[in-house]
């Protein structure tokens, strides 16, 4: 299907589009920032992480990652209230579980932390929750630590969706979702696993990291991933 | 038993079903939708059935759902042919006897009737039963379904919901016939979009437009769904309606299929409504055996087939995509709009999906026309919602009402008002998703448009109401814990947001909240509403940013006071009778130091609670009465006799001075600080006490010549012995108080005068002008305010009243007024414009007034007060008055009528309430409100001056002895914390061991109460006529208290 070309104001600029593209893929395509978490490039969006919201004609917030554009449409990408939003929307993430950064593989490779830094998130106004979480060390290669996890499923998408195993999943609801693998295995007697890591270089925080390294030492081949996802064309 | 292939077939089906419904034999029906079985219908039937047969019967017995008045179950409506329907309540297994036997002689038992229908309009059908019983009301003239419109429960309580028969009998699937036969869907479709219908899930979307997507939606396959997943707090409309009539549904759906193009419906219901499950799957079974489903409907092309799916019971299964990812066997998560079900719905075919409600209007409006339904309701929602009406109203149930009716209507008219002493605070309409609506506001009109505005929604229709027992803040607590516990996690702000709201709300009903807290909630609560990726946490905030909104000051009582006036937050009360005592009196602690007889420590206790114990245990309104929990047992501890029993044996007798000395031994070292205290009132003197108390200097300017203020000079020796209050004061006194008397602020000493001599000044002058009632007549000789009246009488000088009085006025201070004539061999009447109960009054007062001859003349307002050519009051005219609308206060406001009536008398008291004198408050230069009061902080007291507090009635407006107190008591601790910097109240009264260990048993004894004179004796005098407990009642009455204090 052709898709028909129109074009949208961001931030009062027009912009060409493609209908049928989403907001967040147009803005980014014309150079606008607009923060994010649980999107990765080539998997399918879910709009969870709630970080790319924009307000539309001046109004309603959406998630720029799963709102097609229209013709005539106008975006706001940032604003004082959608700062402020995206501001509480990472302290909330940063009380929900163990974010120690000092301790972190991933400590200066982080979007959570690089997030918090560009927003400006110098200190949370919320009581964190210290939640008593495990740490699965079952598997021969990686860790998962469910202390660092967002939730943000890019995990749960890319095994699914560009590795086609689908080890992992979702369980529990709300405050006490987790992910887990098949069936609430450990992660290293998980049969469907492949051992292929795109999981952990899909995971944005060190809740999924290579085994080996050390403080601040892992660094995630993110792109890489996202451009085999991007290739494989699964995404909508 | 056989397929409907044409319309002889049909027709031929409803005689029959109609031979069932309005058999020719009596025909009794029970009741029984869920709320009936709770309440014990099933014994009923079985009873019923069991006297049937044994007796060979010729009754037709029949079990139907529910009529939707919850509060009088279980309902059983029985039917003598030729006769109305009559419907009896409160039916019980042992009362099927008598009402056979009275069935047999053609009669009603009278008991249990309620009332009667003798036509009902069943909207598809009109049902005519008999005319007579004229003793009966019509169902229509209870208040309970006065203005309901009943077209989505048409149907309810009154046909066997398991029987197809009775459903056609009624003109069911008429509509579903007439539809197939016209052939033309796109003007059904046009039909219900003309009819205004939206969604009554609670969003309100347009039906007509959302099933026009749907039929133009090509597929080779389309779902329409039926949202069932009704799972609010409080709310049960969808489960009544598949109880009681699943056949209306069934063919609401049937319809919206064929013209939207759907072969297949699926109804989601929550599994935990086992019994609408149940009838529904009968009701499915029973179309397809008539051809109503499946193949070839009604001998029509058209297939379409139902089937119902029980849902597990999760909340957010309620939205629409997370209701398609269950049907899929997916965890229910919502995804992300767009694409929308009628895009991509149920296993990505085309969908639609509505709420039960919605699809019960489908037939009425295809039957009787979209102009037919846009004449009920308001012009932006036409029809009618149902509405579960629960909480603190006297009758509770489901009520269809034209949208648009003002909340009004439904808490007072239909509900009936709070219960008896209380008053109705709020409603809390669309359950977790919805708000709270104060009853300042209850002229609203429940629509989607109104709700909204008022930071509410209509949602599926819960209705909540509280009282002042409900702690708004503790409500908002708990449907932020129901939508936390229910949030599916997906998204940031719904997971982590809630969870955090949780915690600030927690913190707060246990007082550990701080105002930070509080604007954080707010942000917080917004940014949840805004960002959410689905209705459940869109909505989630709602309860918390209405509840801020309208009941702030709760908020803020929580957060700086650290007090929940409702009683409900635990962690901030001692008790429930402490809570509710404006002096805050440890009750528990002086009952059982008297319960182990330690009578001295027991007053040292009290007193240091409450400095006036003797005078406040004879003329208190005793709040804690009504929250004592002993009352769930039989009736509420005598706290106030017990503590007046405490003090008189004290005040009263040699054990004064060993006592004051203990208690002026207390005191803490001087302050070097001086207070002055204007007014020796009971605010002034409780403020003295405590003050002296921890050490300030202390001087109360009093411009009457002694103290005690309303204790001293209005309210009568026989109420209050003026020795009593003598004792009380020299207690008050040996702690080193200086009094000034006749010393009156503004004109002896100014307000400048004070402000340099003293470090603090407290303004506790009370209310001692009375209000001027705008009446012809009041100019003439005979005419008397109530409080120079009682005041004369204090002082010893009697003025003359004649033989005849009468008093304006349902106060403390008519009452005072009328019994004091009477004592002065004067025959008094109390003219009031309400009814007795509303007296504000105590009620004990009343009582006694009644027995010593008070005559008293209710719904009476005044119309003027005739004269002789003396200028001497011969005669008060009063206008009668009816009970109206009700007003803010939850009181149906009295209405004057044309009849007058006169009163011959020689005297007229005005007791319409006391005001502050107005030309003190002006000219103090303090800012003032409109009423004349004085502005003060509510939590420190402070007055726009600095240095100077203020308190009692003349910042709250004439009240009470008690509620002066507590403000008395209240200004010294914030004057000291103002002048030391420091909190030292803590631990004031404290340093008693007592018993902190649950009592084994408590005294099993009713409530003492204290002995009276007899009218004759007391009229004759002015003897005291409440003579006080015993030794024995009082000790006995300590045992009864059920130690709430004691927890853990």
């Amino acid at each position: 299907m052709a898709q028909k070309k129109i074009s949208i104001r961001i931030d009062g600029e027009l912009v060409p589009a493609l209908e049928g593209k989403t907001i967040l893929e147009v803005a980014r395509g014309a150079g606008r920032r607009i923060p994010s978490l649980c999107h990765m490039d080539g998997l399918k969006d879910v709009g969870a992480c709630r970080l790319c919201i924009v307000a539309l004609n001046g109004g309603r917030l959406v998630p720029a990652c799963t709102t097609p554009v229209q013709e005539g449409l106008a975006v706001t990408t940032n604003s004082p209230e959608i700062a402020a939003y995206r501001r509480m929307i990472v302290e909330l993430l940063l009380v929900e579980r163990n974010h120690v950064c000092s301790v972190c593989v991933s400590n200066g490779h982080c979007e959570l932390q690089s997030l918090a830094t560009s927003l400006g998130v110098t200190s949370v106004r919320f009581r964190y929750r210290y939640p008593s979480l495990p740490l699965d060390l079952s598997q021969e290669r990686f860790v998962l630590d469910h202390n660092r996890c967002i939730l943000c499923s890019r995990c749960i998408r890319v095994c699914a969706e560009v590795e086609g195993a689908h080890v992992w999943d979702m369980m529990g609801r709300g405050i006490h979702s987790r992910v887990i693998s098949e069936l609430d295995q450990p992660w290293g007697e998980a049969s469907t696993c492949t051992n292929c890591g795109k999981c952990v270089q899909a995971c944005p925080t060190g809740a999924m990291a290579e085994k080996g390294w050390a403080v601040e030492e892992m660094v995630k081949r993110t792109a890489q991933v996202a451009g085999a996802a991007v290739r494989k064309g699964v995404s909508l | 038993m056989s397929r409907i292939e044409d319309i002889g077939i049909f027709n031929a089906m409803r005689e029959e079903g109609l031979a069932k419904v309005l058999p020719a034999m009596p025909r009794i029906a029970v009741g029984m939708g869920t709320c009936g079985r709770g309440n014990g219908a099933e014994g009923v039937y079985q009873a019923l059935s069991h006297a049937i047969d044994r007796d060979g019967l010729d009754i037709r017995l029949a079990a139907v759902g529910c009529f939707g008045a919850c509060s009088e179950e279980p309902l059983v409506s029985v039917w003598l042919p030729g006769q109305p329907l009559v419907i009896l309540r409160r039916v019980q297994a042992s009362d099927v006897e008598r009402i056979l036997n009275d069935l047999s002689r053609g009669r009603i038992t009278p008991d249990l009737a309620w009332c009667k229908i003798e036509e009902w309009d069943h909207i598809t059908a009109h049902l005519r039963y008999g005319q007579g019983f004229p003793e009966l009301p019509l169902w229509s003239e209870l208040p309970f379904f006065s203005g309901q419109k009943k077209i989505v429960l048409r149907n309810c309580g009154l046909i066997a919901p398991d029987d197809i028969d009775e459903y056609i009998a009624v003109g069911g699937y008429q509509a579903l016939y007439k539809v197939l036969i016209d052939g033309k869907p796109e003007s059904v479709i046009e039909q219900i979009k003309a009819s205004k219908l939206r969604g009554r899930g609670g969003a309100g979307y347009a039906t007509g437009i959302k099933w026009e997507f749907l039929a133009k939606a090509k597929d080779d396959r389309k779902y329409i769904i039926c949202n069932a997943d009704e799972g609010d707090p409080g709310a049960y409309m969808n489960r009544n309606e598949i109880e009681s009539d699943p056949h209306g549904l069934l063919e609401g759906m049937i319809i919206g299929g064929y013209v939207t193009g759907a072969s297949q419906g699926i109804v989601y219901v929550r599994a935990e409504y086992p019994l609408a499950v149940h009838h529904l799957a009968r009701a499915i079974d029973q179309a397809r055996e008539y051809g109503i489903l499946g193949a070839n409907i009604l001998g029509r092309p058209f297939h379409f087939d139902i089937e119902m799916v029980e849902g597990a019971g999760a909340f957010v299964c309620g939205e629409e995509t997370a209701l398609i990812a269950s049907l899929e066997g997916f965890s229910g998560r919502p995804r992300p709009r767009p694409p929308y079900p009628a895009q991509k719905g149920l296993q990505g075919k085309p969908t639609n999906i509505n709420n039960v409600e919605t699809w019960y209007n489908i037939a009425p409006i295809v039957l009787k026309g979209p102009a037919w339904f846009t004449e009920i309701g308001s012009t932006k929602s036409a029809g009618t919602k149902v509405f579960s009406l629960v909480g603190k109203v006297q009758n509770t149930g489901l009520v269809e009402m034209p949208l648009g009716t003002p909340l009004t209507k439904f808490v007072y008219d239909i509900g009936g008002g709070a219960a008896a002493g209380r008053t109705v605070k709020a409603v809390q309409t669309g359950g977790p998703s919805g708000g709270c609506i104060p009853h300042e506001m209850f002229d609203t009109a429940v629509d989607y448009e109104t709700l909204a505005q008022l930071g509410s929604i209509m949602g599926s229709g819960g209705m909540v109401v509280m009282d002042e027992d409900n702690c708004m803040v503790d409500i908002a607590r708990y449907f932020i814990e129901f939508t936390h516990s229910e949030s599916c996690g997906k998204c940031v702000p719904c997971r982590v947001g809630l969870d955090q709201a949780l915690e600030i709300l927690n913190g707060f009903t246990k007082g550990t909240g701080t105002a930070a807290q509080l604007t954080l909630l707010n942000e917080l609560g917004r940014m949840i509403r805004d960002t959410s990726l689905c209705g459940l946490g869109q909505t989630a905030p709602n309860p918390v940013l209405t509840t801020m909104r309208h009941f702030r000051h709760e908020f803020d009582d929580h957060i700086i006071a650290k007090r929940c006036r409702a009683g409900v937050c635990h962690s901030l009360a001692l008790s429930p009778c402490e809570n509710s005592c404006p002096l805050h009196m440890n009750i528990p602690r002086f009952l059982d130091l008297l319960k182990e007889g330690r009578a001295d420590d027991a007053f040292e206790a009290v007193f240091l609670d409450n400095p006036l114990p003797a005078s406040t245990g004879r003329v208190c309104q005793h709040p804690c009465d009504d929250r004592c929990r002993r009352q769930t047992v039989d009736s509420p501890v005598n706290m106030r006799e017990v503590h007046r029993f405490i003090a008189d044996a004290v005040l009263l007798t040699d054990r004064f001075e060993p006592l004051a000395a203990r208690i002026a031994a207390r005191k803490k070292a001087p302050t070097g600080k001086s207070v002055a205290v204007v007014g020796a009132g009971p605010a002034g003197l409780t403020a003295a006490f405590y003050l002296a108390l921890v050490g300030h200097d202390v001087t109360v300017f009093e411009n009457k010549a002694e103290a005690g203020g309303m204790l001293r000079y209005a309210i009568p020796e026989y109420r209050l012995p003026k020795r009593v209050l003598a004792q009380e004061v020299e207690l008050i006194r040996r702690l080193g108080v200086k009094f000034q008397f006749g010393a009156g602020v503004g004109s002896a000493i100014t307000l400048n005068e004070l402000d340099e001599g003293f470090d603090a000044v407290f303004l506790a002058i009370g209310t001692w002008k009375e209000s001027w009632v705008n009446l012809p007549g009041t100019e003439l000789k005979g005419v008397l305010p109530a409080l120079p009246f009682l005041e004369s009488v204090a002082t010893g000088t009697n003025p003359a009243l004649g033989r005849k009085m009468t008093v304006i006025g349902g106060g403390n201070a008519a009452v005072d007024s009328a019994r004091t004539a009477v004592r002065m061999g004067v025959d008094a009447t109390i003219v009031y414009r309400r009814e007795r109960k509303d007296m504000p009054a105590i009620k004990e007062e009343v009582d006694a007034a009644e027995q010593e001859g008070v005559k008293f003349l209710f719904l009476a307002a005044p119309h003027r007060i005739v004269g002789d050519a003396r200028g001497n009051v011969r005669a008060l005219e009063i206008a009668k008055t009816r009970l109206g609308q009700y007003d803010s206060s939850g009181r149906r406001k009295p209405v004057v009528t044309a009849e007058i009536v006169r009163l011959d008398c020689d005297a007229v008291v005005l007791a319409v309430g006391e005001t502050v004198d107005l030309d003190f408050a002006r000219a103090s230069g303090l800012t003032l409100r409109e009423a004349g009061t004085f502005v003060v902080d509510r939590f420190t007291l402070e007055t726009s001056r600095p240095n100077f507090f203020a308190g009692g009635d003349a910042i709250s407006g004439a009240s009470n002895v008690s509620n002066a107190m507590g403000f008395g008591k209240k200004a010294a601790r914030k004057i000291d914390e103002r002048l030391m910097g420091a909190k030292r109240f803590a631990g004031l009264a404290g340093g008693f061991q007592y018993s902190m260990e649950p009592p084994e048993t408590t005294s099993t004894s009713p409530r003492h109460r204290s002995a009276e004179l007899k009218p004759a004796v007391r009229v004759a005098g002015e003897d005291e006529v409440m003579v006080g407990l015993t030794d024995a009642e009082a000790g006995d009455e300590s045992c009864r208290c059920l130690r709430c204090d004691i927890r853990g």
